[in-house]
């Protein structure tokens, strides 16, 4: 009699050790397949973001871009407000990974600030390339700097003029690697 | 007048954006054929030490290039360099690829290759066998850090000039190899979140995808010796 009841709460204590476990078990495995499902949507997430960037970069570093500065003839001008900016690069050809010159020419009334030269690549990160320029005359500007190579084979550059206060020129010209 | 740290920090965060903005898209291919040759082997400690390698790499172009505080001079001493590292980069990659596929034993690559000395080849061997080191990464990180790139060569024309500034030349050393240290940590963000993503250990069939990832390996391997051969 007395055994027939040990037998039986030993039963049920295994019933409940059982489902204890199978609980505990299936609780944390739900888990991990919503952490496994949620895992995978994000890398899809991230893989889609990653194709379209390396794709953009393509696209970008692919779409025509307007040559709007014959450097390798002469100098180039553009206007910004009512001043003329004149922009000067040497020696001839203008090569990348040389020492070059640049020269800016700013009409009117002398600037406060001497303009400075950014150089980049239309659609590509190349990182800081700031050309720092002394003033030469009242309204000629020199620096050196040196247009670098790109791996992608794009010989299309731009320089951006500052002018302190007034705004920005853009100008954008081919580059012999 | 920016202070010494701040310039430190800049070319950190320089080094992040231009990762996600430049080196996705112009390295991400070295890092999926990084991952895809791991054929599911854990990916953490081989990536790190790819990119350890990298960034090593950057400190010592930047030493010397903040040493000869010339960037021209400079760049045209390891221009012939470069060319042959892109070339050894896309056989490196064909290798590997071919080295997956299982079309041709490692035995057989080894014995038609050139000797090329026996510690390269004890890490060739390493990076075309099943089981590799993850250490074997690093010296591959070393010799890919060579690799022609746009924006590290803005990076070394700023270390230069601050060779140019320094007071001597032990100072030029010092701070170019600082600061393209700093550069190459920055970058290794973006090229670490894509080991991570090319990983396809939780992809139950990828078998097929890694017979795929060989064949792109490969012609993403030509196409870099075509480059080298271009540039």
């Amino acid at each position: 009699m007395s055994s027939g009841r040990t037998n039986d709460a030993r039963r049920a204590n295994d019933s409940r050790r059982r489902n204890f476990v199978r609980s505990t078990i299936k609780e944390p495995s739900m888990k991990s397949r919503s952490f496994n499902f949620s895992l995978f949507g994000m890398k899809i997430f991230f893989l889609g973001l990653l194709v379209f960037s390396a794709f953009q970069t393509g696209v970008s570093s692919a779409t025509e871009v307007n040559v709007d500065c014959d450097i390798q003839s002469g100098g180039c001008q553009k206007q910004i407000n009512d001043r003329t900016v004149h922009l000067e690069i040497s020696p001839k050809p203008v090569k990348a990974m040389k020492d070059l010159t640049f020269q800016v020419k700013i009409s009117g009334d002398s600037l406060l600030e001497a303009p400075f030269v950014d150089l980049g690549m239309p659609g590509m990160k190349m990182g800081p390339n700031r050309v720092i320029l002394k003033k030469n005359d009242t309204a000629t500007y020199e620096g050196q700097g040196v247009i670098v190579r790109c791996k992608s084979g794009k010989t299309i550059w731009q320089a951006t003029v500052t002018l302190p206060d007034i705004g920005s020129v853009v100008f954008t010209f081919d580059v012999i690697y | 007048m920016l202070s010494t740290s701040s310039i430190y920090i800049l070319f950190f965060t320089t080094g992040v954006t231009i990762g996600f903005g430049h080196c996705i898209g112009m390295c991400g291919p070295i890092v999926l054929s990084l991952s895809l040759n791991l054929k599911g082997a854990p990916s953490v400690w081989p990536h790190l030490f790819y990119n350890s390698g990298r960034t090593l790499t950057y400190g010592l172009l930047g030493a010397i290039a903040g040493g000869m505080a010339s960037f021209t001079r400079f760049a045209e001493s390891i221009d012939g360099l470069q060319k042959g590292v892109m070339v050894a980069a896309g056989v490196i990659i064909i290798l590997m690829g071919l080295g997956m596929t299982g079309w041709v034993r490692t035995s057989v690559i080894f014995r038609a290759a050139p000797p090329v000395g026996a510690f390269l080849t004890r890490i060739f061997k390493q990076l075309l066998q099943e089981k590799k080191h993850p250490l074997m990464y690093l010296p591959l990180g070393l010799l890919l850090g060579l690799l022609p790139c746009g924006p590290v060569y803005t990076a070394l024309l700023a270390a230069a000039r601050s060779g140019m500034e320094a007071d001597t030349t032990l100072g030029g050393v010092l701070s170019g190899a600082g600061l393209m240290l700093c550069f190459g940590l920055g970058t290794i963000p973006a090229l670490f979140l894509v080991s991570r993503l090319t990983d396809l250990r939780w992809l139950r069939h990828r078998e097929k995808i890694y017979q795929v990832g060989a064949v792109l390996m490969m012609v993403i391997g030509l196409y870099f010796i075509w480059q080298g051969l271009q540039y």
